[in-house]
């Protein structure tokens, strides 16, 4: 294991530092050439314009959806009986266990600018034209059916583990807020969020992480594969310049990098917290 | 914690029925599309108009579908047998014996998990070159075993720990050897940890797409796994939308029936392993 995952990660690292090519993958050997890979990625406008938000906004945006719904279906099944919540909870794992693959397929067909229902329900009601509209052409729309993907997939997750939560929570403290008088809203906001501190802790940076690196639900969607330039987030920025044409393979590193030590970073506090709360 | 207004009870109804609809939607139109005769036509409606199989055994007879599945299939059995083994050694050492770089295995364990895949494929890529390994089903053997081991020696570990040392300590006392021990009261209890670990690693190595699409350089059908497969049913026969559902239904089946068998195992798991501590 060791060699599987720590040797890449050194090994990464140093590519990042060279002009590492087709040739050089060939041939062997390769030339350092210090930050300039670094210097060529935060020079590069696109960065700026394109790349860095389409990650941080998505990645914020999904974090707060997936969190969000995760959250109020969590708490929606502490409220059924075991029944219908056994039932629905079997529902939700579904929706978990769809293939991101397939899943994102789905999807895709759904926003299908020919042959998609949604676009045909909104053509027969005469809100868009079917012939005209594409929707995977346009950055927003585009991360808009990568969020509809990304947050169906990934609530189940965080409605599973907070409902975990949700049972360890002693009735009678519940019960003691309602004799006191504080309503639902109240009762969350108080006695429940603060009690399941660690569990939220815990789905919103594993969501965090997750979000930030998506790669497989845009690289499949048209034109996240390096056609649309526009739709470029960092993770399959880097995969594109490092396995698309020109086979830059030192400059898609040093992208990669920068994409680990946002989340080193991320996972610190991550680790940080659990070391706090408990002996590890 | 039941709501006993009736307006409550209609609020929780139109809850619960809002929620199954968003969840169930893709899923059942993906089935709806796989078994619909006019799916590539041009779907008029949500229901499949007329029933037919025909999409897979397009699939399969024409689209190669079933050496992707083989192919998928060996690598991830591969997978679950070798990291069931090494995980549950790794988790009995992790858990059970006190040792120097204890913590910070576990924290390596931690880290490793959030590193990108992407920041993996780059130098993988030209390691698998380097070792010929690329066009080859191990090599993604290799790669899987790698990304299923922190995350099940992670689960695992929750459940051996749960085992109370007691229990070892009364086999000692009985006479029993650590193998002994181990075979015949450690692994027992942990049984159930394993059956989830190994559907975790047989999800992992299945659903993968980035490797199995990098590390396969020649493009050769005969290599695909039924992930990256699919993807040749949208240039090929231009967005082929029946035949691409019926293959995703094929891939997606397995994994939701073992989703939905070990739900509780699982969800526990990963509570015990991520929470618990």
């Amino acid at each position: 294991m060791a060699i599987v995952l720590l040797y890449p990660l050194v090994r990464v690292v140093v590519l990042s530092f060279q002009d590492f090519g087709l040739r050089e993958l060939n041939l062997g050997g390769a030339e350092w050439i210090g930050f300039a890979n670094y210097h060529q990625i935060f020079a590069d406008p696109r960065l700026w314009e394109i790349v860095l938000p389409n990650t941080v906004v998505f990645a914020l945006v999904n974090v707060v959806l997936t969190v969000g719904v995760g959250t109020v279906v969590a708490l929606l099944l502490f409220r059924l009986g075991p029944w219908l919540r056994g039932f629905v909870t079997t529902a939700i794992m579904m929706a978990w266990a769809i293939p991101a693959v397939t899943g994102t397929y789905v999807w895709i067909f759904i926003f299908d600018s020919r042959r998609g229902p949604a676009i045909r329900l909104l053509d027969s009601l005469g809100l868009v034209d079917a012939d005209a509209t594409n929707w995977f052409d346009d950055r927003l729309t585009f991360y808009v059916i990568a969020t509809l993907n990304v947050v169906h997939h990934g609530f189940p997750f965080v409605a599973i583990t907070v409902l975990a939560g949700l049972m360890t929570i002693p009735k009678d403290v519940l019960e003691a807020s309602t004799i006191d008088g504080a309503g639902g809203w109240k009762r969350f906001w108080y006695i429940t969020a603060p009690m399941l501190k660690p569990v939220f802790a815990v789905v919103t940076i594993l969501s965090t992480i997750w979000d930030f690196k998506v790669f497989v639900q845009i690289f499949l969607m048209p034109g996240g594969d390096g056609i649309n330039r526009d739709v470029f987030n960092l993770a399959t920025w880097s995969y594109v310049t490092a396995f698309g044409q020109g086979n830059r393979f030192g400059l898609g590193s040093a992208i990669a990098v920068s994409l680990t030590l946002v989340l080193i970073v991320i996972t610190t506090f991550y680790i940080r917290y659990l070391f706090r709360e408990e002996e590890l | 914690m039941k709501s006993h207004t009736p307006r409550g009870r209609i609020l929780t109804a139109v809850a619960v029925v809002t929620v199954l609809v968003f969840t169930l939607f893709p899923a059942f139109l993906m089935v709806s599309m796989a078994v619909d005769s006019q799916a590539s036509a041009g779907k008029r409606s949500l229901l499949p108009t007329s029933f037919t199989l025909d999409h897979f055994s397009f699939v399969v007879d024409e689209g190669q579908f079933g050496t992707y599945l083989r192919n998928s299939l060996v690598v991830a059995v591969c997978t679950v047998l070798a990291s069931g083994v090494l995980a549950l050694l790794a988790a009995v050492a992790v858990s059970r014996f006190r040792f120097r770089f204890r913590t910070s295995v576990l924290v390596m364990i931690l880290i490793v998990q959030m590193v990108p895949v992407e920041a993996l494929v780059i130098p993988l890529f030209i390691q698998a070159r380097d070792l010929n390994l690329l066009n080859r089903l191990l090599g993604l053997v290799v790669v899987y075993l790698a990304f299923s081991l922190p995350i099940a020696i992670w689960m695992l570990r929750g459940f051996v720990a749960a085992v109370p040392k007691e229990i070892e300590e009364a086999a000692y006392v009985d006479g029993a050897s650590w193998s002994r021990m181990f075979w015949s009261i450690l692994m027992p209890l942990v049984a159930p940890g394993l059956v989830a670990v190994s559907v975790f690693s047989f999800i992992i190595a299945w659903n993968e797409f980035t490797f199995a699409l990098t590390f396969n350089t020649d493009a050769d059908p005969e290599r695909y796994t039924a992930a990256v497969g699919l993807r040749r049913f949208f240039g090929q026969y231009g967005n082929n939308w029946g035949a691409i559902m019926a293959g995703s239904t094929l891939i997606t089946l397995p994994v939701m029936l073992f989703f939905v068998v070990v739900q509780r195992r699982l969800s526990t798991g990963l509570v015990a392993g991520a929470v618990k501590g």
